[in-house]
């Protein structure tokens, strides 16, 4: 083998091994920017899906006691509750009061249970709840305690946008209050 | 002999790129298939709790119109403390159960477990249930059966519009399709103003325990219809036919216990029930300012001359207030058990 032979190999080597590594990075950078993206994908979910059931069972008041469902309702939050265990109070420190925040700051969505704040989402973008009347009009935020009663349901937009990934997650739900008649 | 020297570095190479690649589509495929076992646990629980919606919208919408849950609570066979103790009939891959809600006893209701089941997996709910503030079946007119076509050969108009809680125009036994085809079916005869929802299927009329009722009450006979003058809002009872040949007033609830023939004009504000059914004859009218109950459904239903069924609150919580009327049950709240 002479020299010239020797380094046109090593060239040809060199430029596989590095189209080779450069696809094994790209490879790779795709699995986590997947990886992210289904996480982030979940998560949002997930928020939708526990925000559907918290406003679902919202209003639950089996004794009669005369519970309101929505007790607070603003543009980057709400509180709800339910007597879960039908003893005809709501308790302040159990799953019978629950609060949803948007924090801009943090850029985190909690779910606050009593005085335990739970992360439901974290690199929050965009968080907005929006509230609608009978006929699906918007009644505007932050909503009167005297209006509370005309809300029939709850929307939630939401857009995650964790590190390594170029477009957000995005999650919108409406969620029908059942109000007793 | 000049012995040829192996080289293996491509291979090396080539192999190693070949594990690189094939770990990085394992991670792949692994990643594919978590999120299609997620989306399809999410799917499974959507349909599911889909179901337990419309299993509890069934059940409540097939329980009887009444005062109270009591007799539900019992069952069939009219005992409590026995097997049959709040079962419900319920739609297939459906069960239903009702139980006394906790804490005090008014307002009445009940509380419905339902179970609803798709494949091998099933969830739970509970649901409130309690009468609907509004007596009746949420129609203007309530009927035993649903219509027959060709009832009304004159005109009638029913206005259930309301800004704030409109009515439906008709209340039966009957598929909503039916009902909507029935009232099509009547052309120009029928008049159903803007505002006005469309007909709505309920159950029937419980017009033997309001009979009851009535005949327990205080109550007036036909004299309440008057001639002239203001009339006295009064629970009124007539056994048998009764006929309007000439012009007439009455208000609060009249329980005609046979069929009501109008042939002349009949106002009233409040609650008109006629277990034969009604006949407006032609050249006649008749203004109701509240609803119109019937025990039967068909033929039952004539009118040749001029009806005006229109939505009044007052005039109907004012017969309410005379003697509790009936109400269709209604879903007040639920939980998802899991």
């Amino acid at each position: 083998m002479t020299l010239v032979e020797l380094l046109v190999g090593t060239v040809l080597g060199l430029a596989v091994l590095a189209a080779l590594t450069s696809a094994v990075a790209v490879a790779g950078r795709m699995l986590v920017a997947a990886g992210t993206r289904a996480e982030g994908e979940d998560t949002a979910q997930l928020a939708m899906e526990a925000l559907r059931f918290d406003v679902r069972r919202a209003g639950w008041d089996p004794a009669a006691a005369g519970h309101a469902a929505l007790v607070d309702a603003r543009a980057d939050g709400l509180a709800l509750a339910a007597d879960l265990d039908g003893d005809g109070g709501v308790a302040t420190d159990s799953e019978e009061s629950v609060a949803w925040r948007c924090a801009t700051a943090s850029r985190r969505l909690s779910r606050i249970v009593g005085l335990q704040s739970l992360p439901l989402a974290d690199h929050v973008i965009g968080c907005v709840f929006r509230y609608l009347d009978h006929d699906g009009a918007a009644v505007a935020a932050p909503v009167a305690a005297g209006d509370l009663t005309r809300v029939r349901a709850v929307e939630l937009s939401l857009l995650l946008l964790p590190p390594g990934i170029s477009h957000p997650a995005s999650r919108s739900l409406i969620a029908a209050l059942r109000v007793t008649p | 002999m000049r012995r040829r020297r192996r080289r293996g570095g491509a291979l090396v190479a080539a192999l190693a790129t070949l594990a690189f690649s094939a770990a990085l589509g394992a991670a792949l495929a692994d990643l594919a298939r978590t999120e299609l076992r997620l989306g399809a646990e999410r799917r499974m629980t959507a349909r599911l709790l889909g179901a337990l919606d419309a299993c509890v919208a069934d059940v409540t919408g097939a329980l009887p119109a009444g005062w109270d849950f009591a007799a539900l609570l019992a069952g069939a066979d009219g005992t409590l403390g026995s097997a049959d103790d709040g079962m419900l009939a319920a739609p297939a891959d459906c069960t239903a159960v009702a139980r006394a809600a906790p804490g005090g006893p008014v307002p009445d209701r009940i509380v419905i477990r339902a179970e609803a089941r798709i494949g091998g997996a099933r969830r739970h709910l509970d649901a409130l249930v309690r009468r609907a503030p509004e007596p009746g079946a949420g129609g203007l007119l309530w009927l035993s059966a649903p219509p027959e076509a060709g009832a009304f050969a004159g005109t009638a108009t029913i206005d259930g519009g309301d800004p704030d809680a409109p009515l439906a125009s008709l209340a039966a036994p009957a598929d909503p399709d039916a009902l909507d085809a029935w009232i099509a079916g009547e052309g120009t005869h029928l008049d159903v103003s803007p505002g006005t929802l469309a007909p709505v299927t309920g159950p029937v009329p419980p017009l033997d325990d309001l009979r009851t009722r009535v005949l327990a009450a205080p109550h007036a006979g036909s004299e309440a219809l008057v001639a002239s003058g203001a009339p006295a809002a009064v629970v009124a009872y007539v056994a048998g036919d009764l006929d309007v040949a000439d012009a007439r007033a009455g208000a609060g609830l009249l329980f005609v216990d046979g069929r009501l023939d109008v042939g002349g004009t009949l106002e009233f504000h409040g609650v008109i029930v006629a277990t034969g059914g009604i006949r407006v004859a032609s050249g006649a009218g008749l203004t109701l300012d509240g609803e119109l109950w019937l025990g039967v459904g068909g033929s039952a239903l004539t009118v040749e001359g001029a009806l005006v069924l229109r939505r009044a609150p007052g005039a109907v919580a004012a017969a309410d207030a005379l003697l509790p009327l009936p109400r269709r049950a209604v879903v007040a709240g639920a939980r998802d058990v899991g």
